[in-house]
């Protein structure tokens, strides 16, 4: 045996499986996409999924819904993922254990119980209503139901972006403050010139997986309000999973995929060209 | 559900008399049972009863919940029949998407002993449609869903209506504004899942003699005068202020709380208000569903499920022991009635003397006398393999057509005609 054969040998049992469970579902997928799944047995039929795509209404409905999830949750999120580490890093916070564990702890927290949650406090005679002093059925007005998704998803993942961004403050030299603090610069512009440069690849790191977090989005909208009222909250990960597992079309959620996919791959690559250089 | 006007004729000239069913001592085993909410404590109830005959069977129903009891058979079936349970129910309109999809996930209970098809004649032939491929029995009938109107007596006479005047939409939706008025706008006469499910556009369609398809499953027809109608009806309930906007929980809060006068279901919905408010027991009554205009049908159809088994199950034997038992017994399908109110399809059940009597929860009223007597008028609707791409289209259509964004119902219909015929690849009917 060549030596060279050595490592492949010993990555063979991960090869293996990476082909059988990552790589051959992937291209069959992508086979499915091109064939009508609707019929038994399936037959190929090229344009019965990738045609339809094009004029299927609700496809662009949950496009649309997932890309202002996109715009306004995911930018909402991480600007107060770093205000809160901010305050975590802080010599002047007591009990930073204890708030590093407070804010991280509704990632643990099992999505089902908390989406039930979520439905109990804005309910028409829930928590919030009674707060505000409302009458509002949030889950059935379009607005409503999409202004809770967002309550929500930030709720449970602004602690676990913080966490990782309060990591990168402590990546930060002193020094550079120090030298900064006898340059005679203030707080505001040692943020500005020092932290958030600084943090660059840690937001990034943060933006790339909440995007691509986004666009497979299903559990909160698909137990929270079932992707309703209409299709004011259904997103593409519902809508594939509608497709895929009610409606029995495997054709068509492949096809469905293979967007979310492309559209995942397209907006890594255009923020590793924004943001990607160093700075 | 499809055809029950067959029903009415059925039941007064059908001999067919459920068979007494063997017992045996010998079979043994356990088996799973999935279904949901009260037709998941309607087949509990049966264990009992089963257990008599058949003691060491071990019977275990888990209530999973109506969307998931489809959504893990459907993706069981997608994976070849893994995860399945040896008893599954089905909604007749979900029915036909197994069959067409997975014909070998569900054992063809003809291969059974004895063979599904010495029961034919126990049910109506209208409910074996959406069951049978060619020869192939798949499932068997269990209960149907006759829409009536469920109301409260007291918060109806405090508002001074009468239900037995309420005779069309237009009588109800002044009797809703009267209802309204007496309680300060407290109780609504009606909780409308408007954005999450299209069932009251269902009921009325089908009350027109229209539906999402036609009733080969070759053409879509939601857009015929019928749907029309049912939709603007739809839209005029909730305009006028006298309906809620809720899904199921909501409806039953509603309920619990004394904030709705009445609750629109296919009948086995009884069970549900009886089980779930038994302190209001006596306050409530049944009236048959307005009509669209004077005279018109009073009928229609909501739901109404069925028994398959797996073709994974090891307990065929035992399985199919309790599917008889449950359906095809008087005893079995009248205690699923009077405990939880499902309205039976078996012929024979629904001639025994319980439908007769009057029911204390109910004001004793003979209320089983009022629901069995719209099915005689209740016009054909099939769901097809296409049910729930119609109707996720439909529910968002209402949606929109109720917040205003289409000019009229026809427009809206039109648009989803269109929506569903290219999502199904049916032509739209002329």
């Amino acid at each position: 045996m060549k030596p060279g054969a050595t490592p492949y040998l010993f990555l063979l049992p991960y090869l293996v499986i990476f082909a059988l469970f990552w790589a051959w579902p992937i291209l069959d997928s992508l086979l499915l996409s091109f064939q009508n799944t609707r019929v038994y047995p399936p037959v190929w039929d090229p344009g019965v999924n990738w045609g339809r795509i094009l004029r299927d209404a609700a496809f662009w409905d949950a496009l649309r819904n997932t890309l202002l999830i996109l715009v306004i949750q995911v930018p909402l999120m991480l600007a107060l993922a770093t205000m809160l580490a901010l305050a975590l890093n802080s010599q002047l916070l007591r009990a930073r254990g204890f708030f590093r564990f407070a804010f991280f702890a509704p990632v643990v927290v099992g999505a089902v119980a908390y989406s039930a949650v979520f439905r109990l406090l804005f309910n028409p005679n829930g928590a919030v209503n009674a707060a505000l002093g409302l009458e509002f059925n949030w889950l059935f007005d379009p607005v409503g139901a999409m202004v809770v998704i967002i309550v929500a998803l930030t709720w449970r993942w602004t602690g676990y972006n913080a966490i990782i961004i309060l990591a990168g403050l402590q990546n930060i030299p002193k020094e550079l403050y120090e030298a900064a603090e006898i340059d005679g610069a203030s707080p505001w512009q040692q943020f500005w010139r020092i932290t958030l440069p600084s943090l660059r690849p840690v937001l990034l790191f943060c933006l790339v997986l909440s995007i691509i977090g986004t666009l497979q989005l299903f559990t909160e909208p698909w137990l929270i309000t079932n992707g309703g009222p209409g299709t004011a909250t259904t997103t593409l990960g519902v809508y594939l999973y509608r497709q895929g597992f009610q409606n029995i079309n495997f054709g068509y959620a492949s096809a469905i995929a293979y967007v979310i996919t492309l559209l995942a791959l397209v907006f890594s690559l255009i923020q590793l060209r924004m943001f990607g250089r160093e700075p | 559900m499809r055809r029950i006007l067959v029903l009415g004729t059925a039941l007064a000239f059908s001999l067919a008399a459920a068979q007494p069913l063997q017992g045996n001592p010998n079979l043994r085993g356990e088996i799973t049972v999935w279904s949901w909410d009260i037709a998941a404590k309607a087949l509990e109830a049966n264990i009992p009863g089963f257990n008599r005959l058949f003691p060491n069977v071990k019977v275990t129903v888990l209530d999973l919940g109506n969307q998931a009891v489809y959504d893990r058979g459907l993706a069981g079936c997608a994976a070849g029949g893994g995860d399945l349970p040896d008893v599954y129910s089905v909604e007749n309109n979900e029915a036909e998407v197994f069959w067409a999809r997975f014909p070998n996930c569900f054992t063809d209970l003809n291969t059974l002993q004895p063979a599904a098809s010495t029961l034919r004649s126990l049910f109506p032939a209208f409910k074996w449609t959406e069951l049978t491929v060619g020869n192939r029995i798949y499932a068997i009938p269990w209960d149907s869903g006759p829409v009536v109107m469920f109301y409260r007596r007291d918060i109806y006479s405090q508002a001074g209506v009468n239900p037995n005047t309420i005779r069309t939409w237009d009588d109800f939706i002044a009797a809703g504004r009267r209802i309204g008025a007496a309680t300060n706008n407290r109780v609504k006469v009606g909780v409308i899942a408007n954005g999450q499910d299209d069932e009251w556009f269902r009921m009325l369609a089908n009350q027109n003699g229209c539906f999402y398809f036609n009733n080969e499953g070759t053409a879509v027809t939601v857009n015929q005068p019928g749907c029309v109608t049912a939709l603007e009806t739809v839209k005029r309930l909730i305009d006028a202020g006298i309906v809620l906007q809720g899904g199921w929980n909501e409806q039953i809060q509603a309920i619990k709380a004394g904030t709705v006068a009445t609750s629109m279901f296919g009948a086995w919905y009884e069970g549900t208000i009886r089980s779930n408010a038994p302190e209001q027991s006596g306050r409530w009554g049944v009236y048959p569903m307005p009509a669209s205009r004077p005279g018109g049908v009073r009928a229609a159809n909501l739901g109404g499920s069925a028994l398959a088994i797996p073709a994974s199950s090891r307990n065929k034997e035992a399985a199919w022991a309790f599917v008889r038992y449950a359906l095809a017994t008087t005893e079995g399908q009248i205690t699923m009635l009077r405990q939880y109110g499902l309205v039976p399809s078996l012929l024979a059940a629904t001639r025994d003397p319980y439908v007769q009597q009057p029911q204390p929860y109910w004001g004793n009223q003979r209320i089983w006398q009022v629901v069995l007597g719209t099915l005689g008028s209740v016009p054909a609707a099939r769901g097809t393999q296409f049910f729930q791409e119609a109707r996720a289209i439909m529910v968002k259509v209402q949606a929109d057509y109720v917040a205003g964004r289409f000019p009229n119902a026809k427009a809206a219909l039109d648009a989803a005609a269109q929506q569903i015929s290219q999502a199904t690849g049916l032509p739209i009917a002329r």
